[in-house]
């Protein structure tokens, strides 16, 4: 007996029941504060209200429960090859996917859904993180006569995969063409990740300052002669001996972590595609397919671009659900020549930088603004009106100023979009400047924005999304903006570029 | 492979996005906008009410509660106005753009061949008023999805079909 799937039809009967445990979650969860606050009450209720407001309150959800059962059918639309599904009581959606675009067709049980004995269809198109079209309650037959039909178009596509697969296995040890050596490693630790280094110091030091005064006040040490004594005797000292301390430990965290990460890193080729395997107590390993690539960042800061290396993370889109989605690869410590010569088994030739778009000086403004004038009118007013006390630490404010300032202004100098026919190239950033590299033919939709007293100044922003996340630039020459816009949807419009 | 050719592409002859006509959203959807506004509100005020009610301390502030409530309800008003003006769609050959946007305009465009999937969205007031939203799917996230509400119910289903026939046809 073959299903055709052809006519609208409902879940199996039996998913009322699990509407109706699903429908009660939800309203459980947004109405637990009210069952709280009866909870706290129950000896002044009359128990006699309580219980019908109770059962009030199933039978309400029962009655949801049936509807959302009534109102949920899905379709096999034959004529336009298409998969339809409708839900809702109230707010009616009816979902459209086509049957060629569906990646992935999942059967799933939860525990409920094996007590009753059904089961769960999910589909999945490419991209986004959320299912598409998901069934919540089918039989196990009707789930795989369905998934049969959804996946028919897909047969074709398995079938090479599957053979990829196999060939992979004869030459799985292929010979690595690179490896980063133990003295780039050291490199990338000592010169990377401070920001992160020095949070981590912090957190650390405040919570072990904090126990560390809770337990000298326990045993009656007068905090304030500590404070005294800390003040007055050798200030100077102890600040240097702090701050070279916390210094060195960031290195030496750094490097801990990036040695124990990324150990004996490894790229091989493989039919096209890149192997990495990484790490020293476990080694980790990943693919890198090239079509799939979306987004390559190329991040270098001022002492790495003198060490001459650089890192490179690497954004994919995936569909399977085994893998993470958009996932991040990061190659640490390659210097120049490596790097272009992976970009080149990535892009299949080494990214230039082409026409160059740079901000505004309003950004400039509009980041001293929100950086640097607010914190501070914050800082002052608070100091005039609530605490005066603040007043004293007056003197961090010009060191602020300045410190802030530059990352403001290097951040501005650096922000700048780079185009030409097979690239695009975001670079922003003061410290540590990124490089986001992404191939025209992988956008999939492209905003672009104006804010309306910006019109006379002919500036504007735009925001590039690929599968794999958005590039945007902001505040740019918007003529030259659009003129890209219509190039780049002129070239995906008369191409089928495979972005995946 | 003889008549293939690879000429320079004037980037200046392109077709503008920026000069397409966008049709603007149906009247009703106003309409559309103002109930629900007018029902989010009535909650609002019943909840307010009721907050006065059991809490009689709050009586003196009964007048800034009010003023406050108008000065919100005016603002949102005025601002779905501007929102509702400044909502536009267009459909061309290759590629749907959607204009949105209250301080900013923008404008977002996403060609067909990268269309995942489409879903009809009626909601409860919009169904009186026979309107529907269309909703456009792409891999690239939520925020290169589009919605267009306020498109009759029947033309709706047209572009649905001709977002489906764009889809399928792969150029």
């Amino acid at each position: 007996m073959e299903e055709d799937f052809k006519q609208p039809q409902r879940q199996s009967s039996i998913g009322v029941l699990l509407m109706f445990v699903t429908t009660l979650q939800q309203w459980g969860r947004a109405l637990w504060p009210v069952a709280l606050v009866y909870v706290f009450k129950i000896d002044e209720l009359n128990k006699g209200y309580l219980y019908i407001g109770i059962a009030f309150f199933l039978i309400v959800i029962g009655i949801v429960a049936y509807l959302k059962y009534l109102n949920f059918t899905f379709y096999l639309d034959d004529e336009n090859d298409e998969f339809v599904i409708n839900e809702g009581i109230l707010n009616k959606t009816k979902t459209i996917i086509q049957l060629n675009k569906i990646q992935q067709v999942n059967i799933n049980q939860s525990l409920l859904q094996r007590v009753i004995g059904v089961y769960e269809l999910d589909v999945d198109t490419a991209g986004s993180n959320k299912k598409e079209g998901s069934i919540k309650a089918i039989s196990h037959f009707l789930a795989l006569g369905l998934k049969a039909r959804l996946m028919e178009n897909e047969q074709v596509d398995s079938y090479t995969e599957s053979s990829e697969v196999e060939s992979d296995e004869v030459d799985a040890e292929a010979r690595p063409f690179m490896s980063i050596s133990f003295l780039s490693l050291l490199k990338v630790g000592v010169t990377s990740n401070y920001v992160k280094g020095l949070g981590l110091i912090v957190a650390f030091v405040a919570t072990v300052f904090e126990n560390s005064k809770n337990f000298i006040s326990q045993y009656d040490f007068d905090d304030e002669k500590i404070d005294a004594y800390l003040d007055k005797s050798r200030i100077i000292q102890s600040v240097a001996i702090i701050t070279f301390l916390i210094l060195s430990s960031i290195l030496i965290i750094n490097l801990v972590r990036v040695v124990f990460r990324y150990f004996d890193y490894k790229i091989a080729r493989q039919n096209g595609s890149l192997l990495l395997s990484f790490g020293l107590l476990s080694t980790k390993s990943t693919i890198i397919k090239p079509e799939k690539v979306q987004i390559v960042t190329v991040t270098r800061n001022f002492f790495q671009k003198k060490m001459n290396i650089l890192e490179l993370k690497i954004k994919q889109a995936t569909s399977g659900e085994k893998e993470d989605r958009k996932s991040v690869i990061e190659i640490p410590g390659c210097n120049e020549s490596e790097s272009v010569e992976i970009l080149k088994l990535l892009f299949l030739k080494a990214p230039e930088k082409g026409m160059m778009l740079k901000p505004n000086f309003r950004k400039l403004v509009f980041s001293i603004f929100l950086s640097i004038i607010l914190p501070l009118t914050g800082f002052f007013a608070f100091a005039k009106f609530i605490q005066p006390m603040f007043m004293d630490y007056v003197y961090v404010v010009p060191i602020y100023v300045v410190f802030v300032g530059i990352i403001v202004y290097f951040g501005f100098r650096n922000n700048r979009l780079y185009v030409n026919d097979d690239f695009i190239i975001k670079q922003s950033g003061a410290w540590d400047v990124d490089n986001k590299i992404i191939e025209p033919g992988k956008i999939q939709a492209i905003t672009t924005s104006q804010l309306f007293w910006h019109k006379s100044a002919d500036i504007g922003s735009i925001t590039i999304h690929t599968a794999g996340g958005n590039i945007s630039f902001q505040l740019g020459d918007y003529s030259k903006i659009k003129q890209y816009v219509n190039l780049w949807l002129y070239e995906m419009e008369t191409s089928n570029s495979n972005w995946m | 492979m003889e008549n293939f050719t690879n000429e320079i592409i004037d980037t200046t002859q392109l077709p503008r996005f920026e000069e397409v006509e966008f049709s603007v959203l149906h009247p009703n959807y106003w309409k559309v906008t103002l109930l629900n506004a007018f029902f989010f509100f009535l909650i609002f005020a019943i909840g307010l009410g009721l907050l006065l009610y059991f809490n009689r301390g709050l009586v003196v502030f009964l007048v800034d509660i009010s003023v406050i409530y108008s000065v919100l309800l005016i603002t949102a008003v005025l601002l779905s106005r501007i929102a509702f003006k400044k909502k536009g769609f267009a459909f061309r050959t290759h590629d749907v753009l959607y204009r949105y946007g209250i301080i900013a305009t923008n404008t977002i465009v996403i060609p067909y061949n990268r269309v995942q999937h489409v879903a009809l969205h009626e909601g409860f007031v919009s169904r009186f008023f026979g309107l529907a939203k269309i909703e456009v799917f792409t891999a690239g996230g939520s925020s290169s999805d589009i919605q267009i509400p306020g498109i009759e119910m029947k033309q709706a289903e047209n572009i649905k079909q001709l977002l489906m026939g764009k889809i399928q046809k792969k150029l």
